[in-house]
């Protein structure tokens, strides 16, 4: 147990652990320390002086992030004339050579510059602008894929050097040059690409780093922010999904120290993108000359139900899942299976490439393209011990073993995945029944029986298991297209025709029963989950 | 003048160019009996003793030396460093190169007793990178010291092992800066680190470093020879104490480095360096290097040493005291001070990256007759925004120079701002060298 020191800041008394940060410390007493330079996961500096603080006994200002509070009773005050002062004259410092182009920037509307100017600035100039520092030809740099750099905007708070440094270790950026001609730079013969680049430019507050993806796509004040969850692999990382009107515009990283931390991959970054292709929306049968039907959702469901008893009675019918499948829909899929009496059914398998997203705790590892299988096993969506896997399923329709197949797609679109490939989808199509939820026009919906359109993982809420087998709810972000139903929905509505009397219909009904049958789920509640997820008892494999 | 030279003793009178003090040399005018002395001491007394003499420090903050060697702690898993401030970039000073050319065994010895006294096991010499033969002075005599024994396995036979190298910089005023220093000892860019934590607990690489100027550790030999006692009563008071080295420059006869107790007035400087240049009046002083506060003429009589010219608003600094007289433009010579800490800010910090460009950016102008009304004021609010918020002393040094002008010599920046250009009209054509 570490030590707990009592502080007073602005007349607010709270405790903290020996050697917390002033910086931090405040937060807890409700009190902001405007900085830019400091970030909690990077290495100290005190280069921006923004933090400085009046402490009791100490002659002159203090800054905050330096400062570690290491004896008990030490009175701090942020709200002071000394430190107001500073504040201003630091703002002034910073301004002096900033372009002001807010107009044009990115930055605007999320930019520190902006905020603290707001707070802690003046509303007049003292310097003439004739004489502001610029980088000519410095404007729009590409520092690699990603990342686009205006050396104009930047107050060298040198955050991207040291993540660069200290969090990815590739150490592409350094600080070039001296005194106020000092700047950011890739070093020579080198450029910014690491799995982790797009980062730097969440991190950088102000707008000197822009994201190539984001440059110039949207006004930030127009972005509708939800908290949801990457779907780009296993490792499950906590985002913020960012829409204009129903149209994602960017994911960003929303901390959870548990899990991502404050970063996010380039490649789950850009994995929203996969949602402008083309949509289904309505249920559609294909006949036997490749002609397809709209149908209602009534007709869909009933011909999915009578395809599938006539299916289960004539011989076998398989039950399978890929992509952002969450675990209630697994446990609808189960549900379904034991009513088809089915053991064969299952999560697609997909290894995908090696991720790591850095964490105090060593990080959080993803290599899997499907980013909830470990949710669906949770779900019992797994073979019995006389079924099929999900591979042997495959094989099956194509081999003629089953007569008809129940595919749920949460996948991304267009991506190569196991039900992409000509071969699979050349024998689906001579297959027997092939029916298929999903949410995208995909080669896989041309070449099924029947299609019902459900929602994507943004237009839906539910629960995802990662990789450390942590269970994260993420909620609806966006309403679904008319038409389209979420996965749930569609699931609950196909079990009624088998179980009449299932109730559950909406994500936390369909929870709560999940919950009920296993034991490390016991008494929650899906508006209750924890915000930083729930580490599950079992390792799910 | 009865005052006979500590540190200059055996350089006074070389002429120009001269081979240094050679190890035989050195020793047969009792060199190395200090460092005998101190060998025969416990580490504790020698600290004990330099504090009891009062030493501040002469690099230019003027901590007192042995306190700063109490705070090196005595168990350590680390080894111990002295790095010894040989970057001397202060502009206006010259005295290190003098004591490095003429004697550099001194400082190796004053060396060698800190690094005994703290425990060091390794010593190493940052010099500017300027300094190219003032290096090879050192290597040379270092090599000279191994060979005779005084360095090495066992210094003169008594079983302390020391190791002393030559570090030379590139030439960056902020690597005199201590932590700057060591950034760049450790092969990195120059730019001074957050303190705390101090050297004394976590300096170079990682390891407590004690870290003194050049002619303090010269101070260090004599002290352990004569006795604290000796020491101290040289100079002002109890707390300004030894001889001081004062690089004496700019309008006057004879520039140089002269030695005198800590606490010489500028009208005796004037007296050893012949009077000012042509006899003209004096106008104006900085006591301590570029980064202190001008002096104006009438403050000639003060004590120069620590105390006194922080009272008058100064600082002793370097003890680089730069003469100007009435036919300078004082704008001008600020101008480019400022325009020299703003060349050499490392960027890193706020106030010191902004507030040394604007304040050259302000000057500049107003040499160039475009000043404004009220720019006098601006730089007086500018500096007060520069002062004791920065990182490191770089930005305060700024303020120095510049805060004096805007407050101490406000008619003469009226002057240029009213009549549209620079009154001093025999100047040469104001160059833009920006």
């Amino acid at each position: 147990m570490p030590d707990l020191l009592s502080l007073t800041i602005d007349g607010r008394t709270i405790e903290v652990e020996a050697g917390t940060n002033l910086v931090d410390a405040s937060l807890k007493a409700g009190v902001q320390i405007p900085h830019y330079c400091y970030h909690p996961r990077l290495s100290v500096v005190g280069q921006c002086r923004m933090c400085l603080v009046k402490i009791d006994g100490v002659p002159k200002l203090q800054t905050g992030c330096t400062t570690q509070v290491m004896k008990d009773g030490m009175t701090v005050h942020v709200d002071h004339d000394e430190v107001k002062t500073a504040q201003e004259g630091m703002m002034e410092f910073l301004l002096i050579n900033h372009p002001l182009d807010c107009p044009i920037c990115d930055q605007a509307g999320e930019c520190g510059l902006q905020d603290y100017s707001f707070k802690h600035g003046q509303a007049f100039s003292r310097f003439s602008y004739e004489d502001k520092r610029t980088y000519p030809g410095k404007e729009r740099i590409p520092l690699g894929p990603s990342v686009v750099l205006n050396m104009n905007r930047c107050i060298q708070c040198t955050r991207c050097v040291r993540f660069t440094e200290e969090i990815t270790e590739t150490g592409e950026l350094g600080f070039f040059q001296r005194g106020s001609r000092a700047e950011i730079g890739v070093f020579p013969g080198n450029e910014l690409d690491n799995p982790l680049s797009t980062c730097v430019v969440d991190i950088c507050p102000v707008g000197a780093l822009t994201s190539t993806e984001f440059r110039f796509a949207e006004r930030v004040w127009y972005l509708d922010k939800k908290p949801s969850l990457c779907t780009g692999c296993d490792a499950g990382c906590n985002i913020t999904l960012e829409h204009r009107r129903e149209n994602i515009r960017r994911y960003k990283p929303r901390l959870n120290a548990e899990v991502n931390d404050h970063w996010m991959c380039d490649y789950g970054r850009g994995t929203f993108r996969a949602y402008s292709e083309p949509r289904i929306t309505s249920p559609e049968r294909r006949n036997a000359r490749g002609e397809t039907r709209a149908l209602s959702w009534a007709d869909g469901l009933s011909s999915a139900h009578r395809a599938l008893t006539q299916a289960a009675s004539m011989g076998r019918v398989g039950v399978l899942a890929r992509g952002a499948t969450t675990t209630e829909e697994a446990y609808l899929l189960r549900r379904l299976a034991d009513a088809l009496g089915t053991g064969d059914r299952g999560v697609l398998h997909e290894p995908g490439p090696e991720r790591t997203i850095p964490n105090p705790n060593g990080g959080v590892r993803g290599n899997e393209l499907t980013p909830n299988r470990r949710g669906a096993l949770l779900a019992g969506l797994a073979p019995t011990d006389t079924g099929t896997d999900p591979n042997g399923i495959l094989e099956g329709a194509v081999t003629g073993d089953h007569s008809a197949l129940l595919i749920f797609d949460g996948g991304a679109a267009g991506k190569d995945n196991a039900l992409s490939r000509q071969s699979v989808l050349e024998a689906l199509r001579r297959a027997g029944t092939v029916i298929v939820l999903g949410w995208a026009r995909t080669a896989l919906v041309d070449a099924a029986d029947l299609a019902l359109p459900i929602a994507t993982h943004a237009e839906t809420a539910g629960t995802l298991v990662n990789s450390q087998s942590r269970l994260q709810r993420f909620e609806r972000a966006i309403p679904a297209p008319a038409g389209v139903r979420s996965g749930v929905e569609a699931l609950a509505d196909l079990l009624r025709f088998f179980e009449p009397d299932f109730g559950a219909a909406t994500v936390a009904e369909v929870f709560a029963l999940l919950a009920s049958e296993i034991s490390s789920l016991a008494g929650t509640d899906f508006d209750q989950l924890p915000a930083n997820g729930l580490q599950l008892e079992e390792r799910l494999g | 003048m009865s005052y006979e030279p500590v540190l200059l003793r055996r350089s006074a009178g070389a002429a120009p160019g001269a081979p240094p003090v050679g190890i035989g040399a050195y020793r047969d005018d009792g060199g190395y009996e200090g460092l005998a002395k101190a060998l025969t001491m416990a580490p504790a007394e020698i600290i004990e003793e330099v504090k009891a003499s009062g030493l501040r420090g002469r690099g230019g903050a003027g901590f007192p030396a042995g306190v700063k060697w109490s705070f090196i702690p005595k168990e350590s898993d680390k080894p111990k460093y002295l790095v010894c401030n040989a970057d001397e970039s202060e502009p206006g000073t010259f005295k290190d190169r003098l004591l490095i050319e003429t004697d550099p065994h001194q400082l190796l010895e004053g060396c060698a007793i800190c690094c005994y006294a703290v425990g060091a096991p390794v010593c190493y010499i940052y010099i500017r990178g300027e300094y190219v033969r003032q290096a090879e002075i050192l290597e040379s005599a270092i090599r000279e010291a191994y060979q005779a024994g005084v360095l090495g396995e066992s210094v003169l036979g008594k079983g302390f092992k020391l190791d002393m190298r030559v570090h030379r910089g590139a030439g960056a005023y902020i690597c005199g800066e201590e932590t700057g220093m060591l950034e760049s000892l450790e092969g990195r860019r120059g730019q001074p680190r957050v303190k705390p934590p101090f050297p004394a607990i976590i300096g170079a690489f990682g390891a407590p470093t004690v870290i003194n100027n050049v002619e303090t550790l010269c101070n260090v030999p004599h002290i352990i020879q004569r006795g604290a006692d000796w020491f101290a009563g040289i100079g002002t008071d109890e707390r300004n104490t030894g001889p001081k080295l004062y690089c004496i420059s700019g309008h006057v006869e004879k520039p140089g480095v002269y030695e005198f107790p800590i606490g010489a007035s500028l009208d005796t400087l004037l007296e050893a360096a012949g009077g000012m240049l042509a006899g003209r009046a004096l106008k104006a002083f900085i006591p301590g290097g570029a980064s202190a506060a001008l002096l104006p003429a009438d403050k000639s009589h003060l004590p120069m040493d620590f105390d006194n010219l922080a009272k008058a608003g100064s600082m002793l600094g370097s003890a680089a005291v730069v003469v100007m007289d009435e036919t300078t433009c004082l704008v001008r010579s600020v101008y480019r001070l400022a325009k020299f800490f703003a060349h050499e800010s490392c960027g890193q910090c706020t106030p010191c990256r902004e507030g040394t460009n604007w304040s050259q950016l302000v000057l500049g102008r107003i040499e160039k007759g475009h000043g404004r009304p009220g720019d006098a004021e601006l730089l007086v609010r500018m500096t007060a925004n520069m002062s004791g918020t920065a990182l490191c002393a770089l930005a305060d040094a700024c303020v120095g120079p510049v805060r004096s002008l805007a407050q101490n010599f406000r008619p003469e920046i009226e002057e240029h701002i009213n009549s549209g250009r620079c009154p001093l009209p025999y100047r040469r054509v104001f160059e833009e060298t920006a």
